[in-house]
């Protein structure tokens, strides 16, 4: 039944019966890709060699005109992360923009007491190395580097620390150059200016201190009415220092501050 | 008798199951069983973001990850109503041509280690390597790349990467003369793969089958000229075919590709070279730029005025026609996302054009089938 509506094969031009070329042509290209080999190997003698080594890097590569073919890393890999735990403004936007939820935020020391400073902890085992959470900090302090080795004897091991990705960051490994514009036409926070109680909360929690509380005018009560209990303070929002972070929606009491564009 | 084949056998490339019923050595018929590998990514992807469900289409088919990103994106682009720059286009055809050259190198040294055959086996890692090594530089991975994003790609090119592909392209060239001299003209491989699996233009088109398996039977069914997506409508090549329907027409068809993939990829190169400019697109959605903030409460997302739409692209990938149709109700998660995978449907048309050979037909017939499991099931 296979054979019903099917041509026959055509012969291939260039490839007729030939017995004897059949069995020399593919064993003469073996041999002289054989002794290609020799001097010009395909892999790289891995714990002597490593693709970190500057010889492997892919721009001296190119350079020397060295044969390709060979092992190279370049600075764009995406491998273990390298935190700089002095510039991250524990924004959480690393943490949000993670799509396998591996990133943590956990306090490190250095914040004072009610507003503590926290930066992400990354399980490695459940990262799927995306370099989302890479792209999304504003700050650049968290970035993805040219280290591939991650192989530990315990599970817990894979859980890195801030401190342990403070360690990767101070081994200066090159780190990810990449960082994706953002859209000109982004949202900005806007405020709902009836619902606000004046609280604070934005302006304390917000990673960049762009919320100043401003003072408003108190409205005269008219004879019998009850004016709304509240602080009569207004945020006011620095857009150029934004980050888009959105932790004053979050921490809003009042549902009063949201994404949208000012007219 | 019924005979298991699978599902982990050296015939399948990953993990589903062929039942082959057999009289002697005679196939009489045959049952393959899919969806050992099955892991909801149509589900998966309804609760996440546009772009986070790139992160999926690397994992859908891990040796064409890029030619799945680049379906997905065409229909995101479309239910977002987003255009993207010119140059993200021409990097996402170069990344998707480059793509295809890797996936068929993988499929020949996987296919060639069906039959037996050692050294074409190493050969055509060695050279996939070369193409990883390429995404390696702009992407940063070397088989998950996350790198197309809904209105653009990640990033531009390297400094000097038009000249180290160019390099690695010409030296690519060279080798495929190297693999067709040691399959083509040698008598192991054409006794064991010349009128096997015929499949007639016919029976494939009945039964949806399409690529190159399609196109080794005479056909010249080919998406990018018969409906050109994104920039393949200014770019020059041929479509490849073979009138043999065997297994050595789809040999034939896939170099072939290859070569036509390499002449795209220097047009694409040399635009490249000449028109520098952005790579994303300037007005994007919000929850679409780079960082993904909470969105804050529903009643004011309800409030703002998102655009609703629908997504449907089809590509030709190494394996076949994959589609794509996205549903966008204005949220931030895509209401239904549906993928069509040509492997599923090529393995399928195995009731067709296996019965009447012998067990030992079975590796190199579906081993020209390209088969990806992980595309399969998703």
């Amino acid at each position: 039944m296979a054979e019903s509506g099917a041509q026959a094969p055509a012969p291939i031009p260039g490839t007729e019966q030939r017995p004897l070329l059949w069995v020399t042509r593919p064993l003469a290209t073996a041999a002289r890709q054989f002794a290609k080999s020799l001097w010009r190997p395909s892999t790289i003698i891995y714990p002597f060699e490593r693709l970190e080594d500057p010889k492997f890097r892919g721009e001296v590569a190119v350079a020397s005109g060295k044969p390709i073919g060979v092992g190279e890393i370049w600075d764009n890999y995406r491998g273990v992360h390298a935190l700089n735990i002095n510039t991250c403004i524990s924004c959480n936007l690393c943490a949000f923009s993670c799509p396998d939820v591996c990133i943590e935020m956990v306090t490190v020391p250095g914040g004072d007491p009610k507003h503590p400073k926290k930066c992400p902890q990354i399980d490695y085992g459940k990262c799927s190395f995306c370099g989302f959470c890479s792209d999304a900090c504003p700050e650049g302090c968290l970035s993805m580097t040219t280290r591939y080795e991650l192989s530990v004897h315990k599970r817990e091991d894979m859980v890195y620390s801030p401190a342990r990705m403070f360690e990767v960051f101070k081994s200066k490994l090159p780190m990810n150059p990449i960082r994706v514009e953002r859209p000109k036409n982004e949202d900005q926070i806007l405020l709902d200016p009836p619902i606000c109680i004046g609280c604070n909360a934005c302006s304390r929690d917000c990673p960049t201190q762009c919320i100043t509380m401003l003072d408003i005018p108190k409205p005269t009560p008219k004879p019998g009415e009850k004016l709304a209990k509240r602080i009569w303070k207004e945020p006011v929002i620095n857009d150029s220092d934004c980050v888009r972070c959105g932790t004053c929606i979050s921490v809003c009491p009042k549902d009063c501050l949201f994404w949208g564009t000012r007219q | 008798m019924w005979v298991n084949m699978g599902p982990q056998h050296p015939m399948t490339h990953g993990l589903w199951n062929l039942r082959v019923r057999i009289e002697g050595e005679i196939i009489k018929d045959v049952d393959p069983e899919m969806g050992f590998l099955h892991r909801g990514i149509e589900k998966i992807s309804e609760d996440r973001h546009y772009n986070e469900i790139i992160t999926l289409m690397d994992r859908t088919c891990y040796v064409a990850g890029l030619s799945w990103e680049h379906l997905f994106i065409i229909a995101a682009e479309e239910a977002l109503h987003i255009v993207p720059p010119e140059r993200a286009e021409y990097i996402r055809v170069l990344s998707a041509e480059l793509q295809r050259i890797g996936s068929h190198l993988m499929w020949y040294a996987a296919f060639v280690q069906d039959l037996g055959l050692t050294t074409p086996f190493l050969y055509g890692m060695r050279d996939r390597d070369l193409i990883l090594d390429l995404f390696q530089t702009y992407t940063g991975g070397r088989l998950t790349y996350e790198y197309m994003r809904v209105g653009g790609v990640r990033n531009d090119l390297p400094l000097g990467f038009t000249a180290r592909c160019r390099q690695v392209v010409d030296w690519l060239m060279d080798r495929f003369v190297e693999y067709d001299r040691l399959c083509l003209s040698s008598t192991i491989f054409r006794e064991r793969c010349d009128g096997l699996g015929l499949l007639s233009a016919e029976d494939a088109i009945a039964y949806g089958v399409t690529g190159p398996m399609l196109r080794s039977a005479g056909s010249r069914r080919d998406l990018r000229k018969d409906r050109p997506y994104s920039v393949y409508g200014q770019l020059q090549f041929d479509v490849a075919t073979a009138n043999t329907a065997d297994v050595t027409g789809r040999y034939l068809v896939r170099m072939e590709e290859m070569r036509q993939a390499v002449k795209i990829i220097r047009q694409c190169l040399d635009w490249l070279d000449d028109n520098p400019g952005p790579v994303m697109a300037s007005q994007l959605p919000r929850w679409l730029g780079a960082p993904y903030a909470p969105v804050g409460n529903e009643a004011y997302l309800l409030k703002r005025n998102y655009p609703t739409g629908l997504g449907f692209s089809m590509v030709e990938e190494p394996h076949g026609e994959a589609g794509a149709y996205i549903v966008n109700d204005g949220g931030e998660h895509p209401y239904r996302v549906k993928f069509r995978s040509p492997v599923l449907i090529n393995i399928w048309a195995a009731k067709r054009y296996l019965p009447g050979y012998r067990v030992a037909d079975i590796p190199p017939i579906m081993g020209s089938v390209d088969v990806c499991v992980g595309e399969c099931d998703r």
